[in-house]
């Protein structure tokens, strides 16, 4: 076991925890900052892994604008100081929510574990990253981001809607 | 956005800019005297030997500030066979500084130029009953009283001078010069 | 690199954000004093108050610490160092000299950015934990202000890396020449803007403004945790400062850079330190909505149409 390996083994296992912290705790808001460092433990994941350009975009985008949306969202709510009994869930739910994760989690890991061999880690600089980017996965890319325009359009069109409707009542 | 968005934050900087290259205004109290105004009202000051004790400024003060004690003292008659006079000698004129409002009626009232206005206004106490200053202390604040400010040569004469220079009805008294010392408008 | 320099360059990095904000700082006690026909601080340290800062971190140290009774105590106190350390990364990040910075990393541009963009969580978490309706209006504010204004920020320094064809700072300053001043203008102005709107400074202060939200997020905070959210403000201002200098002024290039070199990007930061002073003396603070509409229609437009610009200036040139 190698220096790198315990490193890539520790962020793995803050990522881990942290993630686990973020769905279980009760406050809506330690769960967006927990939610933070599960951000911050991935990226470091992936700076143990070589791929510094895929590190510092997860936190350039995660962490500085998508998590930052989520704390907007949550701040708009009446997001309480404290635990609060409404975010608590009853056992049927938990025991559902566990069942969900477990086949999610179980169907990963039948599909990820027969490829997972000893495969020596490529270097992912920025311009590897690039050329596979730009060549390999533009195509998927593109449509990704079609994908989210289309999204984009759709939640204006929405809001569009309801105010025209509460103009017209 | 109207039109006059860029030129105006233009403006705001050129105004700020000029302004750092104009000199400051803080007034560096402490450490340079500030420049008051003629007649500023600072303190009131007691010109102890023009002080006659006639009680006025006690009386007409609104707040009842001033005290004054005073006894009488017979002079014996300057000349053989002459009546022996009497005259006020002040013992205590005290002005309580916690109570004077700064309307300076009594510098007004003072038939005897006896009260002045000094400029002199660092004179606070850490306690409120240090603010009664005896005649003494009164005293010293006298030699803080500027000269009172030159007349405007273009002022209108004081009423009396007015009075003592119109012509008599027959017209023939030549007219006084003015600005001097009149013996029967003194007497009056 | 030994040990003995990974500390040395650790602790000049601290140095330099210990040292460099409070330079800013009374920079703008006196500049802005001067702007308005004052003088400022005078009495402090004798020679015209050069030492007021320092008074005043003296002052904080001596403050009780409050933490409010109904706030979320562990947030409302590691808001203030997540606030201010991505600063110390972002200062050890930026290089002075030719070869010379604290800490050398392949991707600094992005990481700069990527570090800044942690730093705001801090006014965030302090909006949110400090149980006070200002502070939470002030935290929502300053949110939405930070997204808005996070992607032209982003978008700019995007154009400045194309343009030089490098991801390292170092590397954008050797591929800087004059003509990018001209080429690249209109991105220097929006990451200007952007940047200004990031540090929530005038006239982007709606967040603390203390006529309307107290002092926002940070209305419940005292002592030295206060001081250290105005050492994040102030460091960021350095920060911003000096990365304007490096990615559009040409960094350490200048006559003399080898000897220089530092001294130059010094001044290049402060040019732009002094710009925001001024900018805070003159002009008014803009409402939410206007800051909205400037960032969405007019900020990210014109960065878009400079990374385009770029994008033909690159492939035209090479």
């Amino acid at each position: 076991m190698t220096g790198l390996d315990l490193a890539f083994a520790t962020t793995g296992l803050i990522t881990a925890a942290a993630a686990a912290l973020a769905v279980t705790t009760r406050h809506v808001v330690h769960s967006a900052l927990w939610l933070v460092v599960t951000l911050l433990g991935l990226a470091g994941c992936y700076l143990v892994l070589g791929a510094e350009l895929v590190a510092l975009v997860q936190v350039l985008v995660y962490v500085g604008a998508v998590v930052v949306l989520v704390i907007v969202a949550l701040m708009l709510t009446r997001a309480p100081i404290g635990p609060r009994a409404e975010h608590t869930t009853g056992p049927a739910h938990r025991v559902l929510a566990a069942c969900v994760g477990a086949g999610t989690g179980g169907l990963v890991a039948a599909v990820l574990l027969p490829t997972a061999a000893r495969t020596p880690v490529r270097p992912g600089g920025s311009e590897e990253l690039a050329r596979q980017i730009f060549s390999t996965w533009v195509w998927p890319f593109e449509l990704l981001s079609l994908l989210l325009l289309a999204a984009l359009v759709g939640a204006f069109a929405v809001a569009g809607l309801t105010t025209s409707q509460e103009g017209t009542r | 956005m109207s039109k006059d968005f860029i030129p105006g934050l233009v403006k705001g900087m050129a105004t700020t800019a000029r302004q750092m290259m104009s000199p400051t205004h803080t007034a560096e109290y402490p450490d340079v005297a500030p420049e008051l105004p003629a007649r500023s009202r600072g303190v009131i000051a007691l010109v102890e030997s023009n002080c006659t004790s006639c009680m006025l400024c006690a009386r007409e003060c609104p707040d009842w500030c001033i005290h004054i004690d005073s006894h009488k003292e017979e002079v014996p008659p300057a000349n053989e066979g002459g009546r022996a006079r009497q005259r006020n000698v002040l013992d205590r004129f005290a002005i309580d500084y916690s109570l004077c409002m700064y309307c300076g009626i009594c510098v007004e009232v003072c038939p005897f130029d006896a009260l002045f206005w000094s400029p002199q206004f660092e004179y606070a106490e850490t306690d409120i009953r240090d603010l009664l200053h005896e005649k003494e202390r009164l005293g010293q604040w006298v030699a803080d009283v500027p000269a009172p400010p030159q007349l405007d040569p273009a002022a209108a004469e004081a009423p009396e001078v007015t009075a003592a220079n119109k012509p008599t009805r027959g017209g023939n008294r030549p007219p006084r010069p003015s600005r001097e010392p009149d013996s029967r408008g003194e007497a009056r | 690199m030994s040990l003995l320099e990974i500390s040395l360059r650790s602790l000049a990095a601290l140095a330099a954000v210990l040292v460099l904000p409070l330079v800013a700082g009374q920079a703008e006690h006196k500049v802005m004093a001067h702007m308005q026909g004052r003088l400022g601080p005078m009495y402090a340290g004798g020679f015209h108050g050069w030492a007021q800062l320092v008074a005043d971190g003296v002052k904080f140290v001596q403050k009780e610490d409050i933490t409010p009774a109904a706030a979320d105590r562990s947030v409302f106190r590691l808001a203030p160092a997540v606030a201010l350390i991505p600063y110390v990364i972002a200062i050890a990040l930026l290089p002075i000299h030719p070869g010379l910075a604290a800490a050398e990393v392949p991707g600094s541009v992005l990481l700069v950015l990527a570090v800044i963009g942690v730093g705001v969580l801090g006014t965030l978490m302090a909006g949110w934990a400090s149980a006070n309706k200002y502070a939470l209006v002030g935290g929502m504010r300053s949110a939405a202000q930070l997204l808005a204004y996070e992607l032209p920020l982003v978008l700019s320094v995007a154009s400045v890396a194309m343009a030089a064809g490098t991801l390292s700072l170092a590397g954008v300053v050797e591929a800087w020449t004059p003509w990018w001043l001209v080429w690249q203008l209109p991105g220097a102005i929006v990451f200007l803007i952007a940047a200004t709107a990031e540090l929530q400074r005038v006239p982007f202060d709606a967040p603390i403004a203390d006529s309307e939200v107290v002092m926002g997020p940070w209305t419940e905070y005292t002592g030295l945790r206060f001081a250290f959210f105005m050492l994040a403000e102030y460091a960021g201002m350095v920060v911003m400062g000096l990365l304007f200098g490096i990615l559009w002024l040409g960094g350490w290039q200048g006559p003399f850079a080898e000897q220089l070199g530092w001294l130059w990007t010094l001044l290049k930061g402060a040019l732009i330190v002094l710009l925001i002073i001024w900018i805070r003396v003159s002009w008014p603070r803009m409402r939410e909505d206007q800051l909205q509409r400037l960032a969405w229609t007019v900020l990210v437009p014109l960065a878009l149409a400079q990374l385009a610009l770029t994008a033909i200036g690159v492939v035209v040139t090479t």
